[in-house]
C-alpha cells in the first residue's frame, strides 16, 4: 500500500440480504492491518449482517470483499455457508453473536479446533498456553465438556477458540451480549488486551461506552449503511502521525 | 447560442442598450443539447411491487356485497370480492380463489372417465382407477399426520393392513357383512393408533420416524410367518365384498371405481373438516421447532396431535376395512418396505400440507405404477427417478412450483436492484415502495438527470464569467446553472447578510422556517457584492459537484 | 439351552448390526440425514463383491479371501459416495433439508434396489467363503471360522475408525460437525467434504457388513433391508449420534436377538425387538446415550 499500512480487508459497495429482503445497502468498508474497530449501531440495523456478509453466511450478497488481497465475495446467491469454510482459511475469524460452541468436545478440544489450518494445528501447543495467558479462568476448565460451562466462560472459549485461528481479521460480534456488566467489561478488556501484530479486530457492539477510547476507530451502522467515521481515538491519532 | 463552430463566444444581445459596463462578448463552451446529453438515460429501470392479475367479471352494482353462504356453516361457495374499478368506476367482482372451481373440474373429469376409457384397456385402467382412489383416501388421511399433526409417522399403511386384515378374519371366520367391514376396521385403526401413538408423546421427530419403519416391517414379518393371516397363500382372502358376482365383469369394474371415487371424497371431507376448523387452527400455530411459543400461548398442541393421530387412525382403520370388502381380503405387500416408498412418493411429489398435493401425487405415482404395468421393475425406477427429482428441486413439491417461483423472483429482483451502483439522490427501490407520493420519485429521478447535466455545464470560463458580472445578462451555460441554483428550496439556502452596507457582507444559510434565524455558513468578509454573490455562487457549484 | 452359543451369537450380530447402527448414527448427527439408502448401499457392496469375484474367476485369476473383504468395503464405500452427491450435497442447506434428504435417499434406495435386480436378475447370489472351514473350541465355546472372523474383522475395523475419529483431525472435524454444523463452518470445516468423508467411512462399514452378513445369508437386491431396520431400531436404542450408546444398545439388541431365537422363536425376535426398543426409549427419548451424556443439553 502507499502509506506503508497494509491494508487486511476492503468491502466495496457491499449489499447483502435474505430472500426479497435486503440488510446491507452498498457499503464501503477498508480495515487497515493492527487497528482495532468498533462498529455500533442500534439491534436490526445490519451489524451482524455485516460479519456474516464477510463470512459468506447471507442468502445472497453482490460486491467484492477483498481478505489480504483475495477476493472472497462477489455475486453469490447459493445457500448460506457454502463458501465459509474457505473464507476461513483465507484469515477470517468470526466469533458470532451467541455462542457457537460445540457442546460434547471439552475446552482442550474446542480450542484445538479452532486452529484448523494446518500451520495453526501444528502450533497449537504454543498457541494455547498464550490464550490462557488471555482468559486465565479457562485453565482450570481444559478437560471440561463446554457443555457445561457458565456463559461467560463460554464466551471465552468462543473468543479463545477464534483467537487460536491463523487469523488476520477478527470480527467480534457483540462480545458483551447476555452477560453481566461486570463480566461484560472484563471480557470486552480481554480483547483489547490481545496483541494484534499484524490482524485487525472489527468489534460489533449496541454500548457505545464500553468502545470508547478504547478502538481506533467507530463508525456507525444505520440501516444497512456505515454512517460517518466518529472519534477517532488518540491511541488512533498517534499512530498516524507516528 | 450562435454557430457551434470551435470558436463558441457568446455575444450580449442587450448590448449597447445597457450600462457600459456590461459585458459585451465571452468566450463559451459550445451548445449543448441536454436531452441528448451522454449518459442520460442511462438508469435502468426496475419494476417494483407485484401485480397480481385476476379477471374482473362484470357485475350488478347494486348486489356487489352480496355472498352466497351454504348451510349449516357460514362458509362462502367461492370467494368472491366485489368492487369499484377506481378508473372507470364500473361496478366488478373479483373471484380470489379459484381452487374449488379447479377441484369440481377434477371430480367432473373423475366421474367422466368412463366416458373416454377404451374398451381395450378397460380393465388396468379401472383397477388403476380404483387404487387410486383407495390410495388418494390412504394419503390424505396420512397428510393430515405428517402435515397437520406433524408427527412423522411411517406407519399409515400398517394401519391400513392391520385393519384389513382384522376385518377380512372377521369376515371369514364369523362371516360378517360386507357392509360391516369398514365399521370393524375402525376400532382396530382405533387401538393400532392408540399403540402407535405412545411413542410419539415421548420422541420427536425423525426418531419416531425409523421406530414407525421398524414396526412396520414387524408388522409385514409377523403376517408373512403367521398361519392364521395366510403365510401359506400369500395373504388372507375370501372375505366378502360389496361387488356381488352376479354383475358383468365391466360392471363389477365400475362399482369398484366408484365406490372408491365415493372414499376418496368422505376422505377429502374429513381433511378439510380437522385441517381447516379448530384442530388444525391449533396445530398451524404449533409448527415445528416452535412448540414451546405456542405452549407459552395456552395451546396444549400435543392433546391436539394425538386427537388428530387418533382421528386419522379411525379413518385409515375405516379404509382398511374399505379395502378387505373391495379386494376380498388383504396381502402382505400393504405392510412392505416399497408400499411405504410409494406413499411417501406420492405425498413429496404432490407437495405436503395440502390436499390437492396428496391427490394429485397419488395419481401420478398410481398412474405409473399401476398403468404402465408392463415396464416391470422399470416403472419402480421411473417413480424413483421423478422422486428424487422432485425431491431435489422442488421445496414443496408440484404444488410448492409457484410460491418457490415467487420467492426465488423476489430474491433475483433484490439482488438485482443491489447491482445498481448509480444512485445519486435518487430513491433506492425499497425507499421508493415506502413513499406514498410516487410523483417524488420521478422528480427525484428527473433532479438527478439534471445534476449530472448540469455539472458538465461547470467550466473554469463559466466561473470566471460570473466574476466578472454577477448579475445581468450571461452565456446559455450559466444561465442554465443560475437558473436551477435559484430553485432550490428555502432550507439551506445560502443568502447573504449585510453586515455594513456597501463594506461588509457574509454568507449565511435560510433556515427554511419562518422566525428562525438563518445560521452561519463562513467566516469569509466579502467587500463588494459582487464578491458576495460570486461567493455565494461558488459555494453552490461546490455543492453541485458535490452531491 | 447352550449359554456359550448364545453368548456367541449374540456377539456376531452385536457387531455385525453394531457396525451398521454407528454409521446410522454418525450420518445422522453428524449430516442430519436419515439414511434410508442402507439397503441399496449394502446390496450394492454384496453384488459389486460377487461381480468382480465373477470376473476375476472368468479370467481365472485367484483373488485372496481377504481381497472379497476389501472390495466389498471399497463398493460400500463407493455408494456412499454415491447417496451423499446424490441426497446431501445438492440440498444440505436448503429449507426443510432432514425431511427431503430422508426421502431422497429412500428414493436412491428404491432406484438402487430395482435396479440391481432389474441388472442381476431375482436369483441369489454367494460370495466365496473368506474365514475357511476352521473351528477353535475354549471351555466349551465352539468358534468357527464364520463367527471368529466376522468378529474380529469388525472389531478390527470399527476400533481403528473409533480411533481415528478420536484421535485425528479430521476425526475432530467430524465430532464438530456432530455437535454443530454451523460452528463448525465457522472454524473453516468444509460441511460438503466432511460429508464426503462421513458417507464414505459408513459405507465401507456397511460393505463389510454386508460382506460379512453374506457369508450365512446370500447376497440379493433386498438382502439389505433386515440389516437397515435392525441398524436404525439398534441407533435408536442407543440414542443417534452417540457411538457409545450404539455399541451397548447392539449388544443389548444382539443378546436379545439370540435369547429370544434360542428360546421363544425366530419369528418373535423382532417382536420382542421392539417391545424392548419401546421400553427403553419411552423411559430414555434420546436412548441409552441419554443416561450416558449428561452434557449433551445446551
Amino acid at each position: 500500500m502507499a502509506d506503508g499500512v497494509q491494508e487486511i480487508l476492503r468491502v466495496t459497495s457491499l449489499s447483502a440480504g435474505y430472500g426479497a429482503l435486503r440488510i446491507l445497502h452498498d457499503l464501503d468498508l477498508t480495515v487497515l492491518a493492527g487497528e482495532r474497530l468498533g462498529i455500533v449501531g442500534l439491534n436490526g440495523h445490519g451489524k451482524s449482517t455485516l460479519f456474516l456478509a464477510i463470512a459468506g453466511l447471507t442468502g445472497w450478497q453482490r460486491g467484492s470483499i477483498l481478505l489480504n488481497g483475495h477476493e472472497v465475495g462477489g455475486t453469490r446467491s447459493q445457500g448460506p455457508g457454502r463458501y465459509t469454510h474457505r473464507v476461513v482459511r483465507r484469515g477470517l475469524a468470526l466469533m458470532p453473536q451467541g455462542d457457537e460452541i460445540f457442546h460434547g468436545l471439552t475446552v482442550e478440544e474446542h480450542l484445538d479446533s479452532g486452529a484448523f489450518t494446518p500451520r495453526a494445528w501444528r502450533e497449537r501447543k504454543p498457541r494455547k498456553a498464550r490464550i490462557l495467558e488471555i482468559f486465565p479462568p479457562l485453565a482450570k476448565l481444559m478437560a471440561v465438556p463446554v457443555g457445561r460451562l457458565s456463559g461467560g466462560e463460554r464466551r471465552m472459549v468462543c473468543l479463545g477458540r477464534g483467537l487460536m485461528a491463523d487469523a488476520s481479521l477478527f470480527l467480534v460480534d457483540e462480545p458483551s451480549l447476555g452477560l453481566a456488566p461486570k463480566i461484560g467489561r472484563s471480557v470486552m478488556q480481554a480483547l483489547m488486551n490481545i496483541e494484534l501484530g499484524g490482524a485487525a479486530m472489527v468489534i460489533a457492539e449496541q454500548n457505545v461506552s464500553l468502545l470508547e477510547g478504547r478502538v481506533d476507530r467507530i463508525i456507525g451502522m444505520h440501516v444497512g449503511k456505515l454512517k460517518g467515521e466518529a472519534s477517532v481515538s488518540l491511541s488512533g491519532a498517534a499512530r498516524a502521525q507516528g | 447560442m450562435e454557430n457551434e463552430q470551435a470558436s463558441a463566444r457568446w455575444r450580449n444581445p442587450l448590448k449597447g442598450w445597457q450600462p457600459a459596463r456590461e459585458v459585451d462578448e465571452v468566450p463559451t463552451d459550445p451548445w449543448r443539447n441536454p436531452v441528448h446529453a451522454p449518459g442520460r438515460y442511462t438508469v435502468k429501470l426496475f419494476a417494483i411491487g407485484r401485480l397480481r392479475f385476476f379477471h374482473k367479471f362484470r357485475a350488478h352494482g347494486k348486489r356487489l356485497w352480496h355472498r352466497t353462504r351454504y348451510w349449516p356453516t357460514r362458509r362462502r361457495v367461492l370467494d368472491v370480492r366485489g368492487g369499484y374499478n377506481p378508473k372507470t368506476l364500473a361496478a366488478e367482482k373479483t373471484i380470489r380463489d379459484k381452487r374449488p372451481l379447479y377441484w369440481l373440474t377434477a371430480f367432473a373429469c373423475l366421474l367422466a372417465l368412463p366416458l373416454a376409457v377404451p374398451d381395450s384397456a378397460a380393465n388396468t385402467l379401472y383397477t388403476a382407477a380404483a387404487i387410486f382412489g383407495i390410495y388418494g383416501a390412504i394419503n390424505l388421511c396420512w397428510m393430515l399426520i405428517i402435515g397437520t399433526a406433524g408427527v412423522s409417522s411411517l406407519a399409515t399403511y400398517s394401519v391400513v393392513g392391520a385393519a384389513a386384515y382384522g376385518s377380512a378374519y372377521c369376515s371369514i371366520h364369523f362371516g360378517m357383512p360386507w357392509w360391516a367391514l369398514p365399521f370393524i376396521g375402525v376400532p382396530i385403526g382405533l387401538v393400532f393408533g392408540l399403540i402407535i401413538a405412545l411413542p410419539a408423546t415421548r420422541l420427536d421427530g425423525f426418531y419416531y420416524a425409523l421406530l414407525t419403519l421398524g414396526l412396520n416391517e414387524l408388522c409385514r414379518t409377523y403376517v408373512l410367518q403367521s398361519k392364521v393371516f395366510g403365510s401359506a397363500t400369500g395373504g388372507l382372502y375370501g372375505a366378502q365384498s360389496y361387488i356381488p358376482d352376479s354383475l358383468s365383469a365391466d360392471g363389477q369394474l365400475l362399482l369398484g371405481y366408484y365406490a372408491s371415487l365415493v372414499l376418496l371424497v368422505m376422505a377429502l371431507a374429513l381433511y378439510r373438516t380437522i385441517n381447516g376448523r379448530r384442530l388444525g387452527r391449533i396445530l398451524r400455530m404449533a409448527p415445528e421447532q416452535k412448540e414451546a411459543f405456542a405452549e407459552a400461548c395456552g395451546i396444549d398442541y400435543r392433546r391436539a396431535r394425538i386427537q388428530v393421530f387418533l382421528l386419522s387412525s379411525m379413518a385409515l382403520g375405516f379404509i382398511g376395512g374399505f379395502y378387505a370388502a373391495h379386494f376380498r381380503g388383504a396381502s402382505p405387500s400393504l405392510f412392505s418396505i416399497d408400499t411405504v416408498a410409494l406413499g411417501l412418493a406420492m405425498l413429496m411429489i404432490g407437495g405436503m400440507q395440502r390436499a390437492e398435493g396428496a391427490v394429485l401425487g397419488t395419481f401420478i405415482v398410481v398412474g405409473l405404477h399401476h398403468g404402465l404395468v408392463g415396464l416391470g421393475p422399470l416403472r419402480l425406477i421411473l417413480i424413483g427417478v421423478i422422486m428424487l427429482a422432485v425431491v431435489l428441486f422442488l421445496r414443496g413439491g408440484l404444488f410448492g412450483i409457484k410460491p418457490q417461483f415467487r420467492a426465488w423472483r423476489d430474491k433475483k429482483k433484490s439482488e438485482n436492484r443491489s447491482t445498481r451502483s448509480v444512485k445519486g439522490g435518487e430513491m433506492l427501490p425499497e425507499e421508493a415502495t415506502e413513499t406514498f407520493d410516487k410523483d417524488e420519485i420521478y422528480r427525484r429521478r428527473f433532479d438527478k438527470q439534471q445534476r449530472d447535466f448540469l455539472k458538465t455545464l461547470v467550466t473554469a470560463q463559466v466561473i470566471e464569467e460570473h466574476r466578472r458580472q454577477p448579475l445581468g445578462q450571461h452565456s446559455e451555460a450559466l444561465e442554465r446553472l443560475l437558473m436551477y441554483f435559484r430553485r432550490h428550496p428555502q432550507q439551506d439556502k445560502y443568502a447573504i447578510e449585510v453586515l455594513e452596507p456597501f463594506k461588509a457582507y457574509r454568507i449565511v444559510a435560510l433556515s427554511g422556517h419562518r422566525g428562525v434565524a438563518p445560521h452561519d455558513v463562513e467566516e469569509k468578509i466579502y467587500a463588494s457584492t459582487d464578491d458576495a454573490y460570486h461567493g455565494v455562487f461558488m459555494r453552490r457549484v461546490q455543492d453541485l459537484l458535490e452531491s | 439351552m447352550d449359554i456359550g452359543i448364545i453368548a456367541v451369537n449374540a456377539l456376531t450380530l452385536a457387531c455385525i448390526y453394531g457396525m451398521l447402527a454407528i454409521g446410522i448414527s454418525i450420518t445422522w448427527s453428524s449430516l442430519g440425514l436419515v439414511n434410508l439408502a442402507y439397503g441399496f448401499m449394502f446390496a450394492f457392496a454384496g453384488y459389486g463383491a460377487w461381480q468382480i469375484n465373477a470376473w476375476c474367476s472368468a479370467a481365472h485369476l485367484a483373488l485372496p479371501p481377504v481381497a472379497t473383504l476389501a472390495i466389498g468395503v471399497l463398493c460400500g464405500a463407493l455408494a456412499g459416495l454415491l447417496v451423499c452427491a446424490l441426497a446431501f450435497i445438492p440440498i444440505h442447506d436448503k429449507p426443510n433439508f432432514t425431511m427431503r434428504g430422508m426421502v431422497a435417499t429412500i428414493a436412491i434406495d428404491l432406484i438402487g434396489t430395482q435396479g440391481l435386480l432389474w441388472y442381476f436378475g431375482p436369483r441369489a447370489k454367494s460370495l466365496p467363503e473368506i474365514f475357511g472351514y476352521w473351528q477353535i473350541e475354549y471351555g466349551g465355546i465352539v468358534l468357527t471360522a464364520n463367527t471368529a472372523g466376522a468378529i474380529g474383522s469388525s472389531i478390527l475395523l470399527l476400533g481403528a475408525v473409533l480411533l481415528w475419529m478420536k484421535s485425528s483431525r479430521r476425526g475432530l472435524e467430524i465430532r464438530a460437525m456432530m455437535m454443530n454444523p454451523h460452528a463448525a463452518s465457522l472454524v473453516g470445516i468444509g460441511v460438503r467434504r466432511t460429508g464426503l468423508y462421513v458417507m464414505a467411512l459408513t459405507g465401507g462399514l456397511a460393505g463389510l457388513a454386508a460382506v460379512l452378513l453374506s457369508q450365512t445369508y446370500y447376497v440379493s437386491p433386498f438382502a439389505g433391508f433386515t440389516p437397515l431396520i435392525k441398524g436404525v431400531s439398534i441407533a435408536l436404542c442407543g440414542g443417534l449420534g452417540s457411538v457409545a450408546g450404539a455399541v451397548i444398545a447392539a449388544v443389548i439388541l444382539g443378546i436379545n436377538e439370540a435369547v429370544t431365537a434360542a428360546t421363544i422363536g425366530g419369528q418373535y425376535v423382532l417382536i420382542t425387538q421392539f417391545a424392548l426398543i419401546i421400553a427403553i426409549i419411552v423411559v430414555r427419548p434420546r436412548g441409552i446415550a441419554g443416561i450416558l451424556d449428561r452434557a449433551r443439553e445446551a
